[in-house]
C-alpha cells in the first residue's frame, strides 16, 4: 500500500528512538558502579542478581503467577466477549463495560479491595460464608498465589477483552455453518474452526497479559508480599528497597530477564502465527457477522454472566464507594454505617492538587490516546501486512519499555529526558506514556488487521485509489473496532498511570495516580477510593464516548458503502 | 519591519523576564516527608516567597537527586530526607554548608555538622488496635511482642528489605535495650515465630491495625494523629528508637536567600509546633511534642545511620530468622 521500505524504516525510526533511549539508560546503568547511569563500567550487578539464592524459586513464582494470569484473564474474555458479541444475550452493553471496569481501577486499590473481600482474618466475603456454613476458618486466603493470580487475572482481562472483542465480531460465521454443514458438532466447530481462526487474537491477548503481569507490582505487592510470595516485581523492589541509596542498575540488570521473556513471547507469536492468510475471514466476498439466538439458555446464561461479573468486579468497587464514605478502613458494622459521611469526597474535590491531577490526566489520556492509536495503525500495517525482518524489529522494538517492570522503567525515562528541555514537563510524561504503552494500541489494531485480506487493499488500487486514500476508506473502516479498542486502552492506562508518572511528574505536573499513591503512603484508604471513583467515573464516560464514536462511524461507512 | 522585529523580541524576551522574576520568588523543597502542606501553606502566608514541595519517596529519593545534580539540573533549593540519605548528598557535592540560627535550641548531637540539622525522628513503636486488645494485655515491654497469644495477629514492614525496619532492629541491639545480644537475638526469634505480616513499608501498617484485621503492629505513633479517629494506641515502652530525619540547602541552590529563610521557618518553634500537632511527628525543637498522650515523657533515641552495606547484610541476616520455615 504505502512505500513499504519507507515507512518500515521511518516506524523503527521513530519507535526506536521513542523505546530504546530509556532502555539504553537502563542497560548503562547495570553496567555502570554508580547510582547514575554514567559511572565505572563493572558486572558486578549482574554477577549479583544472577547469583541469588531465591533467585529459582521467584522465576518458578513469576513463571505460575504469569501464565495463571494469562489463562484466568483470555479465558473469561474468551467467555464475555463470546457471549457479548455472538449472541442474543440481554443487556449485552451493560456487560461489555463491566468487562473492561477493572482497566479503569487503579490497581493498588482493585488490590486493596480483594483484600478486604478476602482476607482470611476478617474478609467480608469470608466472613459472610462463615457465618452462612457455621465454619471455623476462612474458606479463602487472598495472601496466596491462586489469590494473586485471581486479582492479576481480572485486573488484565479488558486486555485481553479489548483483543479478543474486535476479532470474535469480525468473525465470519460462514465458516462455522460450512463445518456443520460437514457434519461437524458445536463442540467440534469451536475447537477446529473457531477458536483456531482467533488464534492471533488469543495468542496477543495472552502474551500481552505475560508481559503486564510480568511488569506488575501492585497484586505482588499488595497481595504477594504479606504471604511472603515474591515474584520478579517484588525481588526487584526488594533489592531496591534494601539500603537507603536504591540501586536502580541492578534493578535493570534483573530486570533484562523480563525484557529477554517478552522478546521471546513476541517471536514465539509472530511464529505461530505466520501463516497469516489462515486468520483472513474479512475478504473481497463480504461478510455479515450474525448473532446466534441462545433460546432456552439466554435467562439461565444472562444469570451466569449477572453473577460473574457482580462477584469479580461490581463488588469490589462497591467496597471502594464503602471505603470512600469511612473516616478510616472497617470492617462492615453497625458502628461503621453510623459513621459514614461524604467528607473524603469533599476534601477530594476541595483539594486544588486532586483537581490539577485530575484536569493533567484527562489532558494525557485524551491526547495521548489519539497520537498513541494514530501511531499504532501504522505499526499494526507493518507488523501485519510486511511481515519481514524489519517488521519483526519493529515488533520488538514496541515492546521494549513495557516489557520493563514498572518501578525501573521510570527511572530509565528520567535518566533519558533529564538531559532534554522537557524533562519535569507534561510533554515528557505523554512521550513516555505513550513510549511504554504502545503495545496497548497496537495489539488490538494488529488482531483487526490479521482478519482483513489484501484483496480489498489491491481492488482499490487497481480501481485508481492512492495508499492514504485506500487507508481511510477502506482499511481504517474495517478497523474501527480495534481502533475503538485501542484507543480506550491506551485512555484508560494512561488516566491511571503510576509507575513513569511517579518519578517524571512534578509540581504543575502532578497526574491523578500520584496523587492516588500519596494518599495510599499516607495511608488515607476514604479520599483514595473517592479518587479512584472518580477516575473511574471519568474513564468510563471516555470509554462510552469512545465506543459511542466507533459504532456511529462503523454505520456511516455501511450507509455509504 | 523593524517594528516588527523589536515587536517580535519582545515576545520572546517578556515570557523570559516574567519567568525570571517569578524564579526570584520561588523555592522547591524535595522532601520524603509527608502530609506536611499545612506547614508550607502558612510559610507562603507569612512569606514573600512561593514555597513548592515536591515529595519523593525514599526509595527513588537519591536516585532522583544525584540523576538531577550530575545533569545539572536539580531544582531544588532545599532538600529534606533521613539522615544516612542526606549523608550521602552531602558527600556527593549536593549540599552547602549552613548554620540556622533557629536550630539554637536543638540538642547538641542534632546540629553538629555544618551541613545538615537534624530535626526529627522517624520514632518506631508497637501501635495496637485499642477497641480490639484489652488493656491488660497491651505490650509494656518489646519482649511482650513475642509472647504466643500474638501468632498471625500482627503486620510490620517486611525486615529483610525495608532500610528503616532494618536499622531499628539493629538499633534495638546497639541501644541495648535487651541487655546484651543473646536477649536481642531471642526476642527477634520470638517476633518472628509469630509469623508477623510483612507489608513494603510503614506507610500499609496502620490499615490492617484500624481494620481489625491485625491487632497490633510495629508502625509508628505519628498515625494515631495523621489517622484519627482510628482506634489506634501506642504500647507504653520505655524507649522509643528512629532513624533522624535532616534537612540542608542545595549546593547548587537556584534561590539560595529563599533557601535560607525556608530553612530557619522550617526550623521554628512554630513550624515544629505544626509538624508535631497537624503531622504527629516526633520534633526536636525544645519543649515541642506530638499530642500523643505519653510522648512527652517517653525516652526517644536517633538510631546510628548505617551503611547500605550493613543494611544489606543485616536484611539477609534478618531474612533466615523471619522467612525460616
Amino acid at each position: 500500500m504505502f512505500k513499504k521500505p519507507t515507512l518500515t524504516t521511518t516506524l523503527i525510526v521513530i519507535v526506536g528512538f521513542l523505546t530504546l533511549c530509556p532502555v539504553i539508560m537502563l542497560l548503562l546503568g547495570s553496567f555502570s558502579q554508580d547510582f547514575v547511569s554514567f559511572g565505572q563500567f563493572t558486572t558486578v550487578k549482574y554477577v549479583e542478581a544472577y547469583t541469588d539464592p531465591d533467585f529459582a524459586a521467584i522465576l518458578w513464582n513469576t513463571v505460575i503467577f504469569t501464565v495463571g494470569s494469562a489463562l484466568v484473564a483470555t479465558l473469561l474474555a474468551l467467555f464475555l466477549a463470546y457471549v457479548n458479541t455472538r449472541t442474543d444475550l440481554p443487556f449485552k452493553f451493560i456487560f461489555k463495560v463491566i468487562a473492561i471496569v477493572p482497566m479503569m481501577i487503579p490497581h493498588i486499590l482493585f488490590s486493596v479491595s480483594w483484600v478486604l473481600l478476602l482476607n482470611p482474618s476478617n474478609g467480608t466475603l469470608n466472613r459472610l460464608l462463615m457465618d452462612l456454613f457455621g465454619l471455623k476458618d476462612a474458606l479463602f486466603d487472598i495472601y496466596t498465589l491462586p489469590g494473586m493470580i485471581l486479582v492479576e487475572g481480572l485486573l488484565d482481562l479488558p486486555i485481553a477483552y479489548l483483543i479478543i472483542a474486535p476479532a470474535m465480531s469480525a468473525f465470519d460465521v460462514s465458516l462455522e455453518e460450512s463445518s456443520k454443514v460437514c457434519g461437524a458438532s458445536n463442540l467440534r466447530t469451536l475447537m477446529r474452526v473457531t477458536l483456531p481462526v482467533l488464534r492471533p487474537a488469543i495468542l496477543a491477548s495472552a502474551i500481552l497479559v505475560i508481559v503486564r503481569s510480568l511488569a506488575s507490582f501492585a497484586v505482588p505487592s499488595v497481595i504477594g508480599m504479606p504471604g511472603r510470595i515474591y515474584v520478579l516485581s517484588t525481588h526487584i523492589y526488594r533489592n531496591i528497597a534494601s539500603g537507603f541509596a536504591a540501586d536502580f542498575g541492578k534493578a535493570a540488570a534483573i530486570g533484562m530477564s523480563a525484557l529477554a521473556a517478552s522478546i521471546t513471547l513476541i517471536y514465539i507469536y509472530r511464529y505461530l502465527t505466520s501463516e497469516s492468510g489462515k486468520f483472513v475471514t474479512i475478504s473481497s466476498r463480504g461478510f455479515k457477522p450474525t448473532l446466534i439466538k441462545l433460546k432456552n439458555a439466554k435467562y439461565p446464561l444472562f444469570v451466569i454472566v449477572g453473577i460473574l461479573s457482580f462477584v469479580l468486579i461490581v463488588l469490589p468497587v462497591m467496597v471502594l464507594f464503602y471505603t470512600s464514605m469511612l473516616p478510616y478502613s472497617m470492617v462492615p458494622s453497625a458502628k461503621a454505617f453510623s459513621m459514614m459521611s461524604w467528607n473524603n469526597w469533599v476534601e477530594v474535590l476541595k483539594d486544588p492538587i486532586s483537581l490539577l491531577s485530575l484536569k493533567n490526566s484527562l489532558f494525557l489520556g485524551v491526547v495521548g490516546a489519539t497520537i498513541g492509536t494514530t501511531l499504532s495503525i501504522f505499526v499494526s500495517y507493518v507488523i501485519v501486512k510486511i511481515r519481514s525482518t524489519a517488521s519483526g524489529i519493529l515488533e520488538s522494538l514496541s515492546f521494549l519499555s513495557f516489557s520493563f517492570p514498572g518501578i525501573v522503567i521510570g527511572v530509565g525515562f528520567m535518566w533519558f529526558f533529564v538531559r532534554t528541555p522537557i524533562y519535569g514537563t507534561l510533554t515528557a510524561l505523554l512521550i513516555g506514556y505513550i513510549a511504554t504503552y504502545l503495545p496497548y494500541g497496537i495489539r488490538p489494531i494488529s488482531s483487526a488487521f490479521v482478519q482483513i485480506h489484501s484483496h480489498l487493499e489491491e481492488s482499490s488500487r487497481v480501481c485508481g485509489a492512492g495508499p492514504f486514500y485506500t487507508m481511510r476508506r477502506i482499511v481504517i473502516p474495517l478497523l474501527i473496532p480495534g481502533i475503538v479498542s485501542g484507543w480506550i486502552l491506551m485512555a484508560s492506562m494512561f488516566l491511571r498511570e503510576l509507575t513513569l508518572s511517579v518519578v517524571l511528574s512534578r509540581p504543575g505536573t502532578e497526574v491523578l495516580a500520584v496523587q492516588i499513591l500519596h494518599f495510599a503512603e499516607d495511608g488515607l484508604w476514604g479520599k483514595l477510593s473517592a479518587l479512584g471513583i472518580i477516575m473511574i467515573f471519568i474513564s468510563s464516560l471516555l470509554v462510552i464516548l469512545a465506543a459511542v464514536l466507533g459504532n456511529k462511524l462503523t454505520k456511516m461507512e455501511v450507509v455509504n458503502k | 519591519m523593524k517594528k516588527m522585529f523589536v515587536l517580535l523580541l519582545g515576545f520572546v524576551l517578556l515570557p523570559g523576564l516574567f519567568t525570571t522574576v517569578q524564579a526570584a520568588e520561588k523555592m522547591n523543597f524535595y522532601a520524603n516527608i509527608t502530609a506536611i502542606q499545612p506547614i508550607m501553606d502558612e510559610f507562603n502566608a507569612g512569606q514573600d516567597i512561593d514555597g513548592i514541595y515536591t515529595r519523593i519517596s525514599t526509595s527513588k529519593y537519591l536516585a532522583t537527586v544525584l540523576t538531577e545534580f550530575s545533569a545539572g539540573k536539580l531544582q531544588a533549593d532545599v532538600l529534606q530526607s533521613p539522615l544516612p540519605i542526606m549523608q550521602m548528598l552531602k558527600e556527593k557535592g549536593v549540599l552547602a554548608p549552613y548554620k540556622s540560627p533557629a536550630a539554637a535550641g536543638y540538642p547538641a548531637w542534632a546540629q553538629q555538622d555544618d551541613t545538615i540539622i537534624q530535626f526529627g525522628i522517624e520514632y518506631v513503636a508497637p501501635i495496637y488496635n485499642k477497641d480490639l486488645v484489652k488493656p491488660e494485655d497491651v505490650p509494656t515491654r518489646y519482649e511482650d511482642l513475642t509472647d504466643p497469644k500474638w501468632y498471625n495477629k500482627m503486620v510490620m514492614p517486611d525486615p529483610s528489605s525495608h532500610a528503616t525496619t532494618i536499622s531499628w532492629l539493629v538499633g534495638l541491639k546497639e541501644a541495648k535495650i535487651f541487655g546484651n545480644d543473646t536477649s536481642w537475638r531471642k526476642f527477634l526469634k520470638g517476633l518472628a515465630a509469630n509469623k508477623p505480616m510483612f507489608v513494603k513499608s510503614f506507610g500499609p501498617t496502620p490499615a490492617p491495625i484500624e481494620s481489625g484485621e491485625k491487632v497490633l503492629g510495629i508502625s509508628m505513633p505519628k498515625y494515631i494523629i495523621s489517622k484519627a479517629p482510628a482506634p489506634l494506641d501506642w504500647a507504653r515502652v520505655d524507649t522509643l528508637l528512629g532513624t533522624p530525619r535532616g534537612i540542608a540547602i542545595s549546593a547548587n541552590a537556584p534561590n539560595p536567600k529563599a533557601a535560607k529563610v525556608f530553612v530557619d521557618y522550617w526550623l521554628s518553634q512554630n513550624a515544629m509546633q505544626l509538624l508535631a500537632t497537624k503531622v504527629g511527628e516526633y520534633v526536636l525543637a525544645p519543649g515541642v511534642f506530638p499530642p500523643i498522650d505519653g510522648i512527652s515523657q517517653v525516652k526517644v533515641l536517633p538510631i546510628r545511620s548505617l551503611s547500605d552495606d550493613e543494611i544489606r547484610s543485616w536484611g539477609k541476616e534478618f531474612r533466615k530468622i523471619f522467612y525460616a520455615k
